[in-house]
């Protein structure tokens, strides 16, 4: 290696290192592919958690099956590696049982948008107090690349080798029609903005639905690539109002890749808040 | 004091008032100290003239079956009422509308369709209680009236249960019913000569216990708030459905919540999530949501997590009869699932069982960080009974979690092997407690792997949590004769009524037959069983099922023949039907 790259990987190191958050991180190694996007998520939520304070003890993690699956196995909080689709009812279990825990569900497109769909217009409409963080690589990574509900129309996959006939689900649309009270997107690639979200997501009291763009450089070396994501991306803009529902839903709907808080609503009581008035 | 035991029926359409009489009646029964099994049939329409009854049987003895044979009839609606002549004794009441209202059909009146030797008292049930209230609705109250009169009774303590039942009622609601009740009563003084012999003024000697009048699914929910649940996740079906309204109600006095489900999927997800977090939760299902469960079921003792699930079964396969009553979910409950799949499976035979069973099963899924069904089944859930308060879980049986001390908290391993297959459990929140667990095949600290050794020694573990618990539940209940038995029944669930009662008649005629029943039906007490079967001649295995699930589960355990009693009739197992089936096996 060449002495630039020794000194950038000392500088990162030093980083990590200052940031703290090897903390909430075991010994294991993640077993994702280099270049996959989860490493830049997995830091930004291990980042958020650590600039919120939050205790390891007191963080419950669900997880599907699928490539995010295995990110509880990686940390070293309270961590519970459901079945496929599946994160989001055991999450909801686990902060009805013990309100005062941080709940995080981890899901991939295959989980929440496939499998476990019938899921998420009620966990929204509940508003259960979790923190919903889709992983969406556009296809199924760990079966090795066959179509996910979020593969673009025509792409080949494994499993579709003349072309995906099916159109895509788009999850920020679904989420906001279901009525969720906080709904967001970031992008693998932009770990700053990514842990600005996770934190206004993990905050925010009721359920909060947060879409990853993340590319699966194993699998799809057409549309979602780490190049076209980064071409197609932009942040929402400041003077952004998301209080407002029908400009969140204009944004979701345009082809241009949009990151940030779609929407965010205030006034609806979180599923136990409204226990506790009755 | 002679004994009593009679059979009453009311039968008559949705909205005539007869599942509410049925259940005055038992509860002033109740209260002069009867024995009481009492059962409702509901339509499966909703709307509509749908044909209720509502059957009591009650008694100076213990009884563990409905009945077999009415005693008396109370026909609110002749057309719906003369099917219900087919099981009524040849002697037997009939109380019927002599006057009926116009839109009863007709050409239908009871009367004609009885056999000689019935005995029929008619009554204007309608008039009486257009004249008592201006309206017909109090028409069931005319007919107690006459029970009244006709058998006996202290009318003005059945008035007193009358004014209680609807006490958050308006008064004019009260007035009506009573008045409708006085005028029956008074009526059938008057005009009717009794030429019957059945009379019951007062049960067996008073209770020093206090009682109460419940059925299974209200034994359930009461265990479950007694055993300290936290969470209820549900998703409605018959005939589960009563265990989420009670808990609806009771669950928010304590903190708790009822939540109700977008499906049977997420309902079992939130009790393992919950069962994760450490609080005690369950569901309760019927086959087509069991069967959704399935998955579920194998991560909660795959995770070792504790899940409690109670299955009242119907009737099956798949949507099957939703309001009749079999037992036919046995092999689900025992195997459903992939993989080798141990967990407990608990059958209470009666409603005091319920409440048992109940409380055992949040006792054991904590303590052995697994899965327990419960099974009931439609007529269990709905079979009401007045038993003694039952005794709520001790201390032990309501903290039962086995979590890590501090100087396991060093180093915590989580899935640490132990003799008894239990490795301490931290709940979220412990410092140091932090632990992943998993579906897939894991290590001792929660990491996925997949070698043969590792999977050997893991599948060892959690089939050895069944063994170390068997000397932690109550041991198979063995009644009649220990020895040279004749015929050995061999019985489980609801079906183990009609088992007990047709034993002690067995008996009572110089035969020499034994019952064993178990509450935890899953893993098997051997050492009983191997016993009573040594001891028995023959063996008899009654069910509610076609295939003899239970009995082709029993012969992996004992190496002979049984016989089978296999009904799927949709009603309850009788006394009579176990009883001709061991009199052909002892004359054979």
């Amino acid at each position: 290696m060449d002495n630039f790259k020794i000194n950038y990987i000392d500088e990162m190191l030093d980083d990590v290192e200052k940031k703290d958050f090897l903390k909430y991180r075991t010994g294991e190694l993640p077993t994702w592919c280099p270049g996959c996007g989860y490493f830049g998520i997995t830091q930004s939520i291990v980042q958020s958690c650590n600039e919120l304070n939050l205790k390891n003890e007191d963080i419950c993690v669900a997880s599907g099956i699928g490539c995010a699956g295995r990110f509880p196995v990686f940390m070293d909080v309270y961590g519970f590696h459901t079945l496929h689709g599946r994160s989001v009812p055991v999450a909801s279990g686990m902060k009805l049982a013990r309100e005062e825990l941080t709940v995080f569900a981890i899901a991939g497109d295959g989980d929440i948008m496939g499998i476990g769909g019938g899921h998420l217009p009620h966990i929204a409409r509940k508003n259960i107090d979790i923190t919903l963080f889709l992983f969406d690589n556009s296809i199924y990574g760990l079966t090795k690349g066959q179509s996910s509900s979020t593969t673009p129309f025509e792409q080949t996959t494994n499993s579709h080798p003349f072309g995906n006939p099916d159109q895509p689900l788009k999850p920020v649309s679904l989420a906001l029609s279901y009525g969720a009270t906080f709904v967001a997107r970031a992008f693998a690639g932009n770990v700053d903005q990514m842990t600005a979200i996770f934190k206004k997501g993990i905050t925010h009291k009721g359920f909060s639905f947060i879409h990853i763009l993340t590319p699966c450089v194993t699998f799809d070396k057409v549309n979602y690539t780490w190049k076209n994501l980064k071409a197609n991306v932009e942040e929402i803009y400041d003077e952004f109002d998301h209080t407002n529902h029908t400009e969140a839903m204009r944004i979701a709907e345009k082809s241009r890749l949009y990151t940030g808080i779609f929407y965010h609503r205030y006034d609806v009581p979180s599923y136990q808040d409204y226990l506790k008035q009755k | 004091m002679s004994n009593t035991d009679i059979v009453l029926e009311i039968c008559g359409s949705a909205g005539e008032g007869t599942i509410s009489s049925g259940e005055i009646f038992n509860r002033y029964i109740s209260s002069i100290d009867f024995e009481i099994m009492s059962f409702d049939t509901y339509p499966s329409e909703i709307r509509g003239f749908g044909k209720c009854v509502a059957h009591s049987r009650f008694s100076t003895q213990k009884i563990f079956t409905p009945g077999k044979y009415t005693d008396i009839l109370i026909a609110l609606n002749d057309a719906h009422s003369i099917s219900q002549l087919g099981h009524l004794k040849d002697t037997g009441v009939v109380i019927y509308d002599s006057k009926p209202p116009k839109y009863h059909e007709e050409d239908k009146s009871i009367v004609g369709w009885m056999e000689p030797g019935m005995i029929s008292y008619g009554i204007p049930f309608n008039d009486l209680a257009q004249k008592a209230a201006g309206n017909s609705r109090g028409r069931n109250m005319v007919a107690l009236g006459a029970v009244c009169a006709l058998f006996g009774v202290d009318h003005e303590e059945f008035k007193n249960t009358i004014i209680q039942r609807y006490a958050k009622k308006k008064q004019i609601v009260i007035d009506n019913n009573v008045n409708s009740f006085v005028e029956g009563y008074n009526w059938a003084n008057d005009n009717l000569t009794k030429i019957d012999s059945i009379s019951f003024k007062k049960g067996k000697n008073k209770n020093e216990k206090e009682s109460i009048i419940i059925n299974g699914n209200q034994a359930v929910a009461k265990a479950a708030i007694d055993s300290e649940l936290h969470l209820y996740a549900g998703y409605p079906i018959t005939p589960a459905t009563k265990i989420m309204e009670i808990l609806s109600h009771e669950l928010p006095k304590k903190n708790g919540i009822m939540l109700q489900t977008e499906d049977e999927i997420s309902a079992i997800g939130n009790v393992l999530g919950a069962g994760f977090a450490g609080k005690r939760s369950m569901t309760a299902t019927s086959g087509p949501g069991f069967a959704l469960m399935t998955e579920f079921m194998g991560l909660s003792v795959m995770a070792q997590i504790p899940a409690v699930i109670v299955n009242s079964q119907r009737g099956g396969p798949s949507t099957g009869l939703p309001t009749k009553t079999e037992q036919s979910d046995f092999n689900a409950a025992v195997n459903g699932g992939t993989g080798d799949l141990p967990r407990f499976v608990i059958a209470p035979a009666s409603v005091e069982e319920c409440y048992d069973g109940t409380t055992l099963a949040f006792y054991l899924a904590e303590k052995y960080q697994t899965l327990v069904v419960i099974l009931l089944d439609f007529f269990l859930s709905n079979s009401i009974r007045n038993i003694d308060e039952p005794t709520p879980p001790t201390e032990k049986m309501l903290n039962s979690n086995i979590a890590p001390n501090e100087k396991e908290l060093k180093d915590y391993v989580r899935f640490k092997e132990t003799k008894t297959g239990v490795s301490p459990r931290s709940i979220p929140g412990t410092p140091n407690g932090m632990y992943t667990t998993t579906g897939l095949e894991n290590n001792e600290r929660g990491k996925p792997q997949y070698d043969g050794k590792l999977h050997t020694k893991m599948s060892d573990m959690r089939y050895r949590k069944l063994n170390s618990a068997l000397n932690d539940v109550p041991k198979p209940k063995w009644t009649g004769p220990k020895k040279d038995i004749d015929v050995g029944i061999l019985s489980w669930g609801s079906s183990a009524g009609a088992a007990y009662e047709a034993a002690t008649i067995a008996n009572k005629n110089g035969h020499r037959v034994a019952v064993l029943s178990s509450l935890v039906v899953f893993p098997v007490n051997e050492v009983d069983l191997t016993k009573f079967c040594n001891e028995s001649k023959q063996i008899l295995i009654p069910e509610l099922n076609y295939s003899g699930q239970y009995a082709n589960f029993i012969a992996s355990y004992i190496n002979r023949p049984v016989e089978r009693l296999n009904m799927v009739s949709g009603l309850p197992m009788a006394s009579e039907d176990v009883l001709s089936k061991i009199d052909e096996m002892i004359a054979s």
